[in-house]
């Protein structure tokens, strides 16, 4: 049964908006980092622990997970049209700016100082992502199957280059199973 | 390149893969990668400055690597075309997800499912960010970046604009 909890605050469509819009405008690299300080830490809007269940619901979810993070929050406050508000802050305006600025910038791609920092950033960016990915599988250091898993996933996208979705057709039912025999050992 | 039959191609491709993009965009850029170069929309060189452009900028930085590609196949058309094939879908599947989620939230599958999944999800990032990591890495120096980068943010608190910044100018002056 679930427990009761309290029920949301009323939040005005705007500020969910404007917060997401920040979150969006802020989150180079970290989205998950500034959507927790502001909807736990600043505004209050969730707990600890709602939202990390969020979080692990929108990790196995597809799509733009800080997206995903928008979209539930601003459910879980507003319904649809909280969700809906939350979403168009985080892509809306930021979505524009970053496009003209793109677009102004790939008019200076040939130039070869722009070229070597193009290549620093993104050479730093691929270092981020793995490192992300690392962290998300910090939590299950302690299980082996789930490295396992995890390895396997990796390899058959990095390695064998196999599309993805035969890799999810093949690898989560396995996963899924290898976590229901172990049973009890998982949290 | 302008060319509509592209573009609905390129959308129809992004709607399905942001729909199994379990783990994130990221995960299915090796996939979009393949697509539009075997397609021949893009170069090795384009996607790789359409990804390091869209990393640097804030923002929504997956939607607007679409919108690159989209705008460099169909224009300003495309941009907003491919930028809604990549958020809608997921959005659509997010809301309902969260209030089935939210229904069942202590239901015993959801808890296998969360801990059977996670680990493939880390699985998957890793790998996004190797595949990214080959076409970037274009020397040892730029190795040694991506190595830094992964260790700067496994363990210090460091504001990842910091480490792009960095990482650029190292890449300006000639390093890499």
């Amino acid at each position: 049964m679930a427990e009761p909890r309290a029920s949301p605050p009323r939040v005005a469509l705007g500020v969910l908006f404007y917060e997401f819009l920040k979150v969006s405008l802020l989150a180079s690299g970290g989205g998950i980092v500034w959507a927790h300080r502001i909807a736990v830490d600043q505004r209050r809007w969730l707990s600890d622990a709602e939202f990390t269940d969020i979080v692990s619901m929108c990790q196995f979810m597809p799509g733009p997970n800080v997206v995903g993070i928008a979209v539930c929050v601003g459910a879980r406050l507003r319904g649809l049209l909280g969700a809906i508000a939350a979403t168009a802050g985080f892509v809306l305006i930021p979505g524009i700016i970053g496009f003209l600025l793109g677009v102004l910038c790939f008019r200076h791609t040939g130039v070869p100082l722009f070229q070597n920092v193009l290549t620093g950033i993104s050479a730093a960016a691929s270092g981020m992502m793995i490192a992300t990915g690392l962290r998300l599988l910090r939590a299950y250091r302690q299980r082996p199957p789930a490295l396992l898993f995890a390895a396997l996933a990796f390899a058959g996208i990095a390695i064998v280059q196999l599309p993805l979705l035969l890799v999810l057709l093949v690898l989560a039912p396995l996963s899924i199973g290898a976590v229901a025999i172990a049973g009890g050992q998982v949290r | 390149m302008n060319d509509p039959a592209s573009l609905g191609r390129l959308v129809a491709h992004l709607a399905l893969l942001s729909s199994i993009s379990f783990g994130g965009v990221p995960t299915v850029l090796p996939d979009i990668h393949a697509y539009v170069v075997a397609n021949g929309w893009l170069t090795d060189r384009d996607f790789a400055d359409f990804l390091a452009v869209s990393q640097a900028i804030p923002g929504p930085n997956m939607i607007l690597m679409m919108s690159f590609i989209g705008w460099k196949v169909a224009g300003l058309p495309g941009a907003l075309a491919s930028a809604g094939a990549t958020f809608t879908p997921p959005c659509a599947l997010y809301f309902v997800a969260y209030r089935l989620w939210d229904r069942f939230r202590d239901a015993p599958w959801q808890k296998l499912a969360r801990a059977g999944l996670a680990p493939l999800t880390a699985g998957l990032v890793i790998a996004g960010g190797t595949v990214m990591a080959r076409t970037a890495d274009i020397g040892w120096p730029a190795v040694g970046v991506t190595g830094a980068a992964a260790i700067l943010l496994l363990f210090t608190r460091l504001n990842p604009l910091w480490v792009l910044g960095g990482a650029g100018i190292c890449g300006a002056l000639g390093i890499l």
